[in-house]
Formats: structure tokens, C-alpha cells, sequence
């Protein structure tokens, strides 16, 4: 029996301690940096993040060990596990970034090649002061056409490897119970007040408030569709949303996959109290999408395409005619000036007008401080996270310039981004690791307004990166976490019909047409 | 106990003078023409036979839409479902069929001693023996009416998923049996198969015998009448996996009465890749019958998702392939074929980053290593890709510009190359003009065929031409070699001209003259597919448009 036991506690303490790391003694120089996935290399992170926990690419290579050694003396060693992967320690993780925050940390990487060890060139981590918020919340689904099954929303601690599961719909296919699940949203990343879209069976807009959910139809015969791609007041509990008609349209031979296709768009001014929804911009000739509130909430930052040659084609026609020219359909970034008091909108105001320039804009979004204002820019279309040509761009709006944040840019798709509430950090969907599956990025955005190179939001096994056949979307940061369970949003969802919003007609919502070219077209309007 | 087998004993003793006692000489002859069978050995073999031969091809199938790794985030989908950890474990069993031998012991296995146990556990006596093999004919049953939901949109863990769980459930149940039962009756049923005839007379043990033969070969029987569908479709789509195109043409011609639209499918994607589709296709029987086969939300189908994916790579749309087998990927989450057919388009689209993660998934699958192989070394490599004898040919009909799926009448293999207006090669016109006689619309392929004029045309197209020539006499002479088929024309219409009068009369006469025209497009022109020249009559009023 004692050998039994003797023989159980070896085993247990075998593979608990693992491999232990040791530098080796003796070493040949490489000049190249190591080859690693995720590419960690030479990136800013923040203070709080969890483990970069990374694979060695080095085919030739049987073991692998990184030397982590921050500027004030503090070492990591890591020695590789299966396939070359290199998982940190998170409590010494932590107390490195900790002893190096606003200093650097130099990563060496040493492979064995049959029985020698060969060094790289070292890269760095650079710590920042300030820490990104907490927690990431976003939704898995198959980066896929027109299907889907099973998707749910997230929420990743950032700080650790923990998933909480906001919400997820009817695992197994239910003619009764089949339901797609979109936009999620929060105010003033916090939790407190959040909502998400429930499409298909069990339809409706989910508002979640105080930590009590209800769902609510913001539908009228005067509104296109549903509230789409929704914005939180800042302050109130007023929401607004874009109502769009969009269809989908998927290449036969080119480098993109899929066109999603704007056949109509308007935006809408929701009082979450009232239940009470009215037109913010109602036109036929302009396509307005993507609303977002600045900070202060005094003014709406949207997208908006100018289309007159469309008015007159017939809906069953509109997206043929649209599919003709997709590559272009230019959307200028616009704003318009809000009274809280009255609850009146001002004049639409171009902010950039990219289809001068012969490109598109979407998904603006302020920084918390107000100055800066990131959106994505394309060659063409509003739907970019299928546009490879789709970079994320910023305005000063102090300063009035306008610029492409390269370093953190990819040449493929990145888009879909949202500011830390310190404005320090930013989260993006991007791309860049294989093409098609959307992974968040985080990049550092310093005081001069410069983003600095992104990197992968780290996982505790960095393969599961591969493993995953479905794409991040809609990256949202919070400060908290979602305090609402599962089961509470699945009672409502279930159980609720939810209310229809009342109309509010608005009749200043109806714009005469800007004097721009069609970006359909070209042609000048009439005047 | 004892006490009662003591007394049995006895009873039987006493019995033994009054029971007519065979002589030795009758005895023997009986032994030799009804010999004593070891009933689980025979149930063993032949369920072996069933799996691996008879149903191999099917089970490969059931396991190519499937998919297992010993990796909870790619297991995830499979894990989220009621009871998702058994059917993951159905099919981690299910990879043995890879190698339909292996799967079929396995299988056999399981189902054997699902049923010795069941006998066992039940203490069923000698009399009553072919009751334990019940369970055996319910699966064979089911998994034969099944059909095509073996592997349609169907959980495929089930198929060894049930069997392991009856399994270990028999187990625990034997084993406790076994450990506590003081039941008297124990022991009537032995536990060791070796025991198997101890107790059984010569006739119980031939009625298990029979029972067991009856309980496969019915549902054989069954499925060669009411599914002959079944196994030849499977068969063709191990031998399109395989680049098996002899294999496929083959199965399609030894079965060429048959006509279900994923069979054709299959054909016509090897006709493609042999270069052989203006010869061959009408050698099978084009008019689709109906197919037993139901969706996940149990609505019959008409099984396009069986070869739509397929179809599209072969035709050159590559794209429109990897978009089926995403939203495949959506639906039923990940399989094998999915899989496969995402990493091949990925390459086809030198997205290297993309293929590899493919690739990598793949490798996690077990018995998968010959695919990630041989992909994995046209990584990077697109004189590798291009070099490849299956991707030469769908290159030869890939477009030349871009469009919209959205632009073509669905299924879009057929709208697209329907609707060709420049190809990349002469494989893409022949394609495009038979699609245009296949569904009939004439006009469009005497339009298309003015890039040909001067030129010798292949057999069906030359034989649609001379059809055409009746109606528009000009084209006789805008052919070479068209006069070799005017005598055959005749004759034809000759024979069948009366028939032509009403479309029932096409439709009754269509089975018969089937084995003498076969493979000859005037034939299927007047009596083939006759829904589709419905269908492009019906459209041709209002939409001028008639792919079926």
C-alpha cells in the first residue's frame, strides 16, 4: 500500500511541477528575433493584462526556454511546454509587469536544435501606467454568410483566463426556439446599463438596467426595420440607434468573401424610460448609419451615404441596383448637435467627407476625453470587417487632422473598435492572423494620439487561437462585469414579448437632400 | 439453489427413458448437415460483414460528417448539446471508420456483447435465446432506415454512441449480476460466450441462427428496394473523396437506372474531372426520384447540401464552396468533409495562415494524417497547389471576373456556368454547353455553341446540334461531323415519335427506352428529367429562365 502511495504522490508531483526552466549554459547567436504566435513582439501592454502566453515557431526546435527580465531587475523563466508553448506563471507574471510599470521587459527566447541551443534577438515588452478596463465582452460566431446556430455573448476578465457567459441561444436547433443575438452595447463602459438585440424567434431589444432585464419591440410601420447598431446616451437613458434594410451578397472571385449591401438606412432617438422612439434622420436619399454619442452627449457622430439615384428604384430592385456600383457606395462621417433639454437635433454636419476622397468611413467612436474620433476607413461599402482595404483612422478633432494609426493597422481587415474608459488603450476586431476569423487586438494609444502596435488578446493556451472556428465580434470594454445571469436574460427572452415602443412622429427628421454627388452614381443632385 | 438444480436434475433424468432417443447414425448426419453453431461468433462475423462490407462506405460517410478531437474548444459545439458527451465519445469511436475493417470489428464488437449480455442479464433461457438478439436487429433496422440522416445533418455519434452507452450499461448491470444476484435461474444463460450451446438443442440453436440471419438480411433486402440509393451514393462520395474518378463513373454506370440527384452529382463531378462529361452524362438515368431524407428540423429535403459544396469546387467556384461549407460549419458544426473542403478552397486562395489553421484542426482528428500530409506540403507553395491533378482541373473553370452568387439561378454551379460569358479554358465552355442542354434552354446553347462553329463538337453536344438542326437547318453546316448522327436521329424519331405526342406518354415511355438510348441526349432531350422541361416551360412564360 505504502508503494501505492509513494508512486501516486511521484506522479502528482511530476506533473505538477512540470518542466523546470533553466537558461542554458552555452549558446549560439541568432540574428533574428524569435518567431512566436501570437506576434508579441516589441508591444506596448497594459499593467494588468494576464500572461502573453505564446508558442515558439521554430520547426527545428525540440525545447524551448524565455528569459522575461524586466528593466528593475525582476526575472521570469519559462521553459516550453507541448508544441513549443510557453505558459506563464500568473502571479509572477503579474509581479513582473507590476515592479516594470512604465519600464520595459526584455524576452529572450532560447531553442534547443538537437543538442545545442541556439538564442535569439531579444524583444521587448513595454508596461504602460495605465491599465485597460477590466473586462471585454463580445460575441462568438462563425465568421459565416447567412446562417447561424449556436452564438452567445462573453465576457473575458482581462486581468485572468476567466469567461463569464453574458448570454447564449438555444444550443440545439429549434424550429420554436431558433434566435440570433446582436449589438451588444453598455453606457459609459459600465454595466449598469447594457442591451443586445435578440433577432429571429423570441425577437426584440433586451435592455438591461440595474441588473434587471426587459425586452422591448422599437418597431413602426414608419421605421424601416428594428433598432440596429445602437449608442447609449452618455448620461440619460436614451439610446440611439441606426434602423437599416441590409442584405448580403457573396463573391464569386476576389479577394473579399462577402458584400454586405445598405438598401436603406435612418436613425432613431429611443427614450428607454418613455418607451417612446422617434426619427433622428429619416431621408431617402441618404444612407445614415453607425450613430455614436461624444462624451458629453451634446453632439451624434454618424455615417452616411448620399444616394438620390436610388430613390425611385423599387425595393425588390434596390439592392440589384445597389450591387451594380458596391464599390461605390462612399460614407462621408457626419454629426449632428443635440439639446438635452429639448431633445432636438441640429443640422447634419460633414465631420470628413471621405467620398471626396473616393473612400468610405464607419463606426465612429469618441474617446472618452472627447478629443479624438476613431473610425474605420475602406476603399468602398459601410459593412468594413469584411473589407481587407478597412484601416482604423482617427480625428483630431482639436486639432483637425486626420490620420491612419499604422502601427497598429494591419493589411487586413481591422475594424470594429472601442475606446478603455481611459482612453489610453484601444480593442479592435482584426484579421491579420489568418484572413478570416476575427481575434481582438489591443494597442496602446498615447498622449501625442498615436496608436502603437496591437497584439492579440492573450489566451491561457495561445492555440486557442487556431482552435476556435468562430470570430470575436463586437468588442465592447467595461470597467465591471455584467452583473445580469444567464438565466435571467433566457427567463426574459423566453417568457417576455416585449412591449412595442410608441412612435413619436418627428417631422424635422426629414432632410432636404446635401448638395454632394451621388456616390452611387457620381451624378450631381438637381438643384 | 442446488436444491432446485437437484431436483431439475431428477425431473430430467426421469424423463430421459420416455424421450425418443435418435440413433448415433441420425445424430451424426443431423450434426453434419445442422451443426451446432457458435451463435456469438456467427453474430460477430456477420455483423463484422455488415458494417465493414455491406454498410462500409456508409459508416465512412457517417464519419466524414462527423467530427472528434481530444480538444474541448473544438469539441465545444459537439458538447453543448443533451447528452453531448456521449455522442462525443460515439464519435471518437466512429473515426475507426476510417478504415471500415477496423470501425466494423469495433462496431461488432460492441453490438455482440451488448446482446450476449442483454441475454445474460435477463437470464433468458435456451428457449427464448433469439430474444437477446432483438437489440441487433433494432439497430440494423433503424441504421437502414435511417438512410441518408445516418449522415444528413444527423447527429453521428450515435450511430457507436448508443451501442457504447447499452454497453456500458450491460456491463455494470453483468458485473452486478454476477457479484450479488443469488437468483436461482442465474447460470441458465452462461456468462462466457465459449459456453454458448451448453443447454441449447440443435434446433434452439438454429432458430437463433435463423433469427439472427433474418434480422440482417431483411433490412437488406428492405434497402435494396425502398433505399437502393443508400450505398452507391456513399460509394461515390468515398471515391470523390478519394479522387477515386473510375470508381465514381463506375458505381454511377453499374447503377445508372438509378436516378437521385446527389448520385448524378457525384457523376457528373467525375465526369468533370476525367474530362469526360460531354461523352457520358446522359449514360445515367437523369429524372430524379424522390429521396427519404429529412433536415434537422425534420422537414423533408431535397439533400442540395449533400453535394452543393462539391459541386461548387469542381466547377470552379471556389468561393461559392467555401461559403456552403462555412455555412455548414454554422449549422451542423465542424466536420471532417467541411473541414476539408475550407482547407482546400484556403489553399486554392493561397490563404496560406488560413489553410494551416485548417490543416492543424484536421491533424487533431484521428486517422487524418494522410490528408494533413499531403496538404500541408502546398503550403506556401502555389506551384505545389496548382500541381496537383484534382486542383488543375478546377482551376481550368475558375471565373475570370468577379460576380455575385446572388446574380445566378441557385444551385449556383449550374446558374453560373448556365450563364458563362468568358472562360479560362475549353473546359469551361464544353461545361457551360452542357449545362445548357441539360437544362434544356436551347436558345442559350446554340448562342454559346457559335464559339465552336467549324469544329468538330464532342459526342452529346454534336448529338444536341444535329437535334437543333431540325428547328434551324443552318447549324448542319456550322459543325463538322454533324451528318454522323443525322441516321441515328431518324431512326429515333422514327421509333419514338408517337410517343412525343403528350408529355404522359413521354413519362410512360421514358423507363422502357431507357437501357436502348442510354447516354444519347435526343432521348434525354424528349424523355429525361421531364420535371425540369416542365419546370423551363412553366418559367420560360414569365422568367425566360429554367435551371432545375
Amino acid at each position: 500500500m505504502k508503494k501505492i502511495y509513494a508512486f501516486i504522490i511521484t506522479l502528482i508531483v511530476l506533473v505538477g511541477c512540470g518542466k523546470k526552466a533553466e537558461l542554458p549554459a552555452q549558446y549560439t547567436d541568432a540574428e533574428t528575433q524569435a518567431c512566436i504566435f501570437p506576434d508579441y513582439r516589441d508591444v506596448v501592454v497594459p499593467p494588468n493584462i494576464a500572461p502573453l502566453n505564446f508558442q515558439l515557431k521554430d520547426s527545428l526546435a525540440e525545447e524551448a526556454v524565455a528569459e522575461l527580465k524586466g528593466e528593475k531587475g525582476e526575472t521570469l523563466l519559462v521553459a516550453s511546454g507541448d508544441e513549443l508553448i510557453m505558459q506563464m506563471d500568473t502571479t509572477a507574471w503579474r509581479k513582473l509587469l507590476q515592479e516594470n510599470k512604465g519600464g520595459k521587459i526584455e524576452v529572450t527566447v532560447y531553442a534547443k536544435h538537437g543538442d545545442k541551443w541556439m538564442r535569439y534577438l531579444p524583444h521587448t515588452l513595454t508596461v504602460a501606467e495605465d491599465e485597460i478596463d477590466g473586462f471585454l465582452s463580445y460575441r462568438l460566431i462563425e465568421p459565416g454568410y447567412e446562417l447561424y446556430r449556436q452564438l452567445g455573448l462573453y465576457q473575458r476578465n482581462l486581468t485572468n483566463w476567466d469567461v463569464h457567459t453574458i448570454y447564449e441561444n438555444n444550443r440545439e436547433y429549434s424550429d420554436s426556439n431558433n434566435h440570433c443575438i446582436n449589438c451588444h452595447n453598455f453606457q459609459n463602459y459600465q454595466t449598469e446599463r447594457m442591451l443586445f438585440h435578440v433577432r429571429a424567434k423570441h425577437g426584440g431589444t433586451v435592455i438591461v438596467e440595474n441588473g434587471k432585464a426587459h425586452k422591448v419591440q422599437v418597431k413602426d410601420e414608419k421605421i424601416l426595420s428594428a433598432g440596429v447598431y445602437p449608442s447609449w446616451h452618455p448620461k440619460h437613458p436614451w439610446v440611439a440607434f441606426s434602423t437599416n434594410k441590409t442584405g448580403q451578397a457573396f463573391h464569386l472571385y476576389h479577394d473579399e468573401r462577402i458584400e454586405v449591401i445598405d438598401e436603406g438606412s435612418d436613425l432613431l432617438f429611443y427614450d428607454v424610460d418613455k418607451n417612446e422612439v422617434k426619427h433622428i434622420l429619416c431621408t431617402d436619399d441618404h444612407l445614415e448609419t453607425f450613430p455614436n454619442w461624444n462624451p458629453t452627449g451634446d453632439r451624434l457622430y454618424y455615417c452616411d451615404a448620399y444616394v438620390p439615384s436610388i430613390v425611385h428604384v423599387a425595393d425588390s430592385m434596390r439592392a440589384s441596383a445597389i450591387l451594380t456600383k458596391y464599390d461605390s457606395m462612399f460614407y462621408n462621417l457626419m454629426s449632428v448637435s443635440f439639446d438635452e433639454k429639448t431633445r432636438s437635433f441640429g443640422e447634419p454636419e460633414v465631420v470628413v467627407n471621405a467620398a471626396a476622397m473616393r473612400k468610405s468611413i464607419t463606426v465612429p467612436r469618441v474617446s472618452p476625453d472627447g478629443r479624438y474620433l476613431l473610425f474605420t476607413m475602406g476603399d468602398y461599402g459601410q459593412f468594413h470587417i469584411w473589407h481587407k482595404s478597412s484601416d482604423l483612422w482617427v480625428k483630431d478633432l482639436q486639432a483637425d487632422s486626420c490620420y491612419a494609426l499604422t502601427d497598429a493597422n494591419s493589411p487586413d481587415v481591422d475594424s470594429y473598435h472601442t475606446w478603455s474608459s481611459n482612453g489610453r488603450w484601444i480593442v479592435f476586431s482584426s484579421r491579420r492572423m489568418d484572413g478570416n476569423y476575427t481575434r481582438p487586438h489591443i494597442a496602446y494609444f498615447d498622449k501625442q494620439g498615436q496608436a502603437h502596435k496591437a497584439f492579440c488578446l492573450p489566451q491561457q493556451d495561445p492555440r486557442h487561437n487556431i482552435m476556435l472556428l468562430k470570430s470575436y465580434n463586437v468588442p465592447e470594454l467595461t470597467k465591471d462585469a455584467v452583473r445580469i445571469s444567464a438565466r435571467d436574460l433566457k427567463d426574459c427572452i423566453y417568457n417576455t414579448e416585449g412591449e412595442k415602443s410608441k412612435y413619436i412622429n418627428n417631422p424635422s427628421a426629414l432632410r432636404t437632400p446635401t448638395r454632394e454627388a451621388d456616390t452611387v452614381t457620381g451624378a450631381s443632385p438637381k438643384k | 439453489m442446488g436444491k432446485n438444480n437437484t431436483k431439475g436434475s431428477a425431473k430430467s433424468a426421469a424423463q430421459k427413458p420416455i424421450t425418443k432417443k435418435p440413433t448415433a447414425q441420425k445424430e451424426a448426419r443431423r450434426g453434419f448437415l445442422f451443426p451446432m453453431l457458435p451463435i456469438p461468433l456467427v453474430v460477430f462475423l456477420l455483423v463484422w460483414l455488415w458494417a465493414a462490407w455491406w454498410q462500409g462506405d456508409v459508416f465512412r460517410m457517417v464519419r466524414e460528417n462527423s467530427f472528434f478531437a481530444f480538444d474541448n474548444t473544438l469539441m465545444n459545439y459537439e458538447l453543448q448539446h443533451s447528452y453531448g458527451y456521449l455522442w462525443a465519445i460515439g464519435r471518437c469511436l466512429l473515426t475507426t471508420f476510417r478504415y471500415p475493417v477496423v470501425g466494423g470489428f469495433l462496431l461488432a464488437l460492441l453490438l455482440t456483447s451488448c446482446c450476449w449480455m442483454l441475454g445474460y442479464t435477463m437470464r433468458l433461457r435456451p428457449a427464448w435465446r433469439w430474444v437477446e438478439w432483438l437489440p441487433l436487429g433494432v439497430y440494423v433496422g433503424v441504421f437502414t432506415y435511417q438512410g441518408l440522416n445516418n449522415w444528413f445533418e444527423a447527429e453521428s455519434g450515435q450511430a457507436m454512441g448508443i451501442p457504447f452507452a447499452a454497453f456500458v450499461v450491460l456491463s455494470i448491470w453483468t458485473i452486478i449480476i454476477r457479484s450479488f444476484s443469488r437468483h436461482p435461474k442465474v447460470g441458465k444463460h452462461p456468462l462466457s460466450p465459449c459456453r454458448a450451446n451448453e443447454g441449447v438443442s440443435r434446433r434452439q440453436n438454429a432458430v437463433q441462427a435463423l433469427f439472427v440471419v433474418l434480422m440482417l438480411a431483411v433490412p437488406m433486402g428492405w434497402a435494396s428496394c425502398a433505399r437502393p440509393y443508400v450505398r452507391p451514393l456513399a460509394s461515390m462520395q468515398v471515391d470523390v473523396m478519394n479522387q477515386n474518378w473510375n470508381g465514381v463513373i463506375k458505381t454511377a454506370q453499374d447503377n445508372a437506372e438509378l436516378s437521385y440527384r446527389p448520385m448524378a452529382a457525384q457523376y457528373i463531378i467525375a465526369l468533370v474531372q476525367t474530362g469526360q462529361q460531354c461523352e457520358k452524362l446522359f449514360e445515367m438515368r437523369l429524372d430524379y426520384d424522390s429521396l427519404y431524407i429529412t433536415g434537422m428540423n425534420g422537414d423533408h429535403q431535397n439533400a442540395t447540401n449533400i453535394y452543393l459544396m462539391e459541386c461548387d469546387y469542381h466547377a470552379g467556384l471556389v468561393q461559392a464552396a467555401y461559403h456552403h461549407a462555412m455555412e455548414n460549419m454554422a449549422m451542423v458544426g465542424p466536420t471532417i468533409r467541411n473541414l476539408k473542403m475550407l482547407c482546400k478552397t484556403a489553399l486554392l486562395r493561397s490563404e496560406w495562415a488560413l489553410a494551416e489553421k485548417y490543416l492543424y484542426i484536421l491533424d487533431q482528428v484521428p486517422f487524418e494524417g494522410d490528408f494533413v500530409t499531403r496538404y500541408r506540403a502546398m503550403l506556401n507553395n502555389p506551384e505545389a497547389v496548382n500541381a496537383d491533378p484534382e486542383v488543375a482541373m478546377v482551376r481550368l473553370t475558375e471565373p475570370i471576373h468577379d460576380n455575385f452568387e446572388n446574380n445566378f439561378v441557385q444551385p449556383v454551379f449550374l446558374g453560373y456556368t448556365a450563364a458563362l460569358v468568358e472562360g479560362r479554358s475549353i473546359n469551361a465552355l464544353w461545361n457551360s454547353l452542357m449545362v445548357n442542354i441539360y437544362t434544356k434552354t436551347m436558345p442559350e446553347f446554340i448562342f454559346r455553341s457559335q464559339a465552336i462553329q467549324g469544329t468538330t463538337p464532342p459526342k452529346s453536344i454534336a448529338e444536341a446540334l444535329c437535334l437543333m438542326a431540325n428547328k434551324q437547318p443552318e447549324l448542319a453546316n456550322a459543325f463538322n461531323g454533324l451528318e454522323m448522327h443525322r441516321g441515328r436521329l431518324g431512326a429515333f424519331i422514327r421509333e419514338c415519335g408517337d410517343m412525343l405526342k403528350s408529355s404522359e406518354s413521354r413519362a410512360q415511355h421514358a423507363r422502357e427506352l431507357f437501357p436502348k438510348y442510354k447516354g444519347y441526349y435526343p432521348y434525354y432531350y424528349f424523355f429525361g428529367n421531364l420535371k425540369a422541361t416542365r419546370k423551363s416551360s412553366d418559367k420560360k412564360e414569365s422568367s425566360n429562365s429554367g435551371v432545375n
